[in-house]
């Protein structure tokens, strides 16, 4: 989709996406000659079509996890690359009911794993987090809970590649 | 005043170019494996899971470099077949997916490692009661991210399990690219050979591969007298010992209906652990003529 500024017959350029309101985006979009600005509004549908493509919405200036990508995905925008659902505020999993024992506030997107001392959540080095964000998004939540999981079990302190790369092993990966 | 084609880009997130960017890292991911074989039929309940999954393993057996992908997301079989229902998949040292194994040693994505089977898969949505119009495309979206990102590294066959439909399979040629053949699953019932001719015209009619056909169920391998009995008495069962062609399609196997292999695909045991059973020698005789064909050449 393309939008035209008339009167300058020139191609508008993006310049926001505000953060996700009920299902909708509002995508402000400016003239770079005349400086005249529209918005686009999204239905529910149509967000959810775009999210369905698995791309990020934002000025093409943003690189991947700037702040306009972080407001997309905080509406579903970005279920690849940008942020980690299970992080990002109003993130969530796209299968988080499914997940055995996870919790509410898990599947509320915060970290899984709140559920007493035996589900306590386990910390995770800087490169370990950048690993799991590297897969799938649909795939994190539960790549997250089962190595917590392995973590815990083992007394391990806190999941760093090491301990990744043990799971790996563990599950014959 | 300009059109859209006179206009590069779309001025913000551009859409395509991140999709088309996204066909481009698939193709380079799969750049090691030699041959996309996908297996379909058109016809539910014919035995498409279960002959890919042996027919991978007994290819896996033979010295060939495997793995499977479950692309069936709305039943997803092969989790339970390769013993790795719960087995969620993890994040490997080069940033791709790392997958469960079967026992065999070849690795498999299925939906089913992640959701269990009481569980119906879902995806989140910001609309409500309309699925219809966006969860195909979710669904390709996810199995784009899988093809893109898991961990095949160098294969000789990538094995990809396809969902019902007829006319889905050309949706999935297209996912797949031009690399793919098609291996359709068909059995002896006219009702069945008739949904698989049809697939075997929507394949044509696109320009895809079809490296040929399976005719599954042609017989019951009866454990009390040790013989393969007749199943369906009608169709191709009964017209010819090595199953009846769908039009110039060449049959690369049939396979009896047996009962002992339905209890290893539910315990999650390859066929190749069990070379007694009636059904392991018409399973391994068809990856045989499998393997050949793709040895040889390219299917058309």
């Amino acid at each position: 989709m393309k939008f035209l500024c008339v009167p300058c017959d020139q191609p508008m350029k993006l310049a926001e996406v505000a953060p996700p309101d009920r299902g909708s985006l509002s995508v402000r979009y400016a003239c770079p000659e005349c400086g005249y600005e529209m918005a686009m509004l999204t239905n529910p549908f149509e967000t959810q079509m775009v999210q369905s493509l698995g791309v990020r919405i934002g000025p093409e200036a943003n690189p991947p996890g700037g702040p306009d990508s972080l407001a997309a995905a905080a509406a579903g925008i970005v279920p690849s690359g940008a942020a980690e659902e299970a992080k990002s505020s109003g993130g969530k999993c796209p299968f988080a009911g499914m997940i055995p024992g996870l919790s509410e506030s898990a599947k509320d997107g915060a970290a899984a794993g709140t559920n007493g001392a035996a589900t306590a959540p386990v910390p995770w080095t800087d490169a370990a987090t950048a690993r799991l964000e590297s897969i799938p998004s649909f795939v994190r939540p539960m790549a997250r809970t089962g190595i917590e999981q392995f973590a815990r079990e083992r007394g391990y302190p806190a999941v760093d590649e090491k301990v990744l790369d043990e799971a790996r092993d563990f599950f014959g990966m | 005043m300009k059109g859209y084609h006179d206009i590069a880009g779309d001025g913000g997130s551009n859409v395509l170019q991140q999709v088309l960017e996204l066909e481009g890292r698939i193709t380079a991911n799969l750049a090691q494996v030699r041959h996309l074989v996908a297996v379909g039929s058109g016809k539910g309940g014919v035995g498409k899971s279960t002959l890919t999954f042996h027919l991978a393993a007994l290819c896996r057996a033979a010295g060939w470099e495997v793995a499977l992908l479950d692309a069936d997301l709305n039943g997803p079989s092969q989790a339970r077949l390769a013993g790795v229902a719960g087995t969620v998949p993890l994040p490997a040292a080069d940033g791709r997916l790392a997958l469960p194994r079967a026992r065999g040693g070849f690795g498999v994505f299925s939906l089913g490692s992640l959701v269990p089977e009481t569980e119906a898969v879902e995806f989140e949505t910001v609309s409500r009661g309309a699925s219809h119009t966006w969860r195909a495309t979710r669904e390709f979206t996810l199995l784009s991210e899988v093809l893109e990102r898991a961990e095949w590294g160098r294969l000789d066959a990538l094995f990809v399990d396809l969902p019902p439909g007829a006319e889905r399979v050309v949706q999935f040629a297209d996912l797949l690219g031009p690399r793919a053949s098609f291996v359709l699953i068909s059995i002896p019932s006219e009702l069945a050979r008739g949904v698989v001719t049809r697939s075997i015209a929507a394949l044509r009619s696109a320009g895809r591969p079809i490296a040929g056909t399976v005719e599954n169920m042609h017989g019951y391998a009866c454990s009390g007298c040790h013989s393969v009995q007749p199943l369906f008495r009608t169709g191709s069962e009964s017209r010819s010992e090595g199953g009846a062609a769908l039009g110039d399609v060449p049959v690369l196997g049939t396979v009896p209906f047996d009962p002992e292999l339905a209890r290893l695909c539910d315990a999650g045991i390859p066929v190749t652990e069990r070379p007694d059973l009636p059904s392991y020698g018409a399973l391994q005789a068809t990856a045989r003529v499998l393997m050949g064909l793709f040895e040889e050449e390219r299917p058309r």
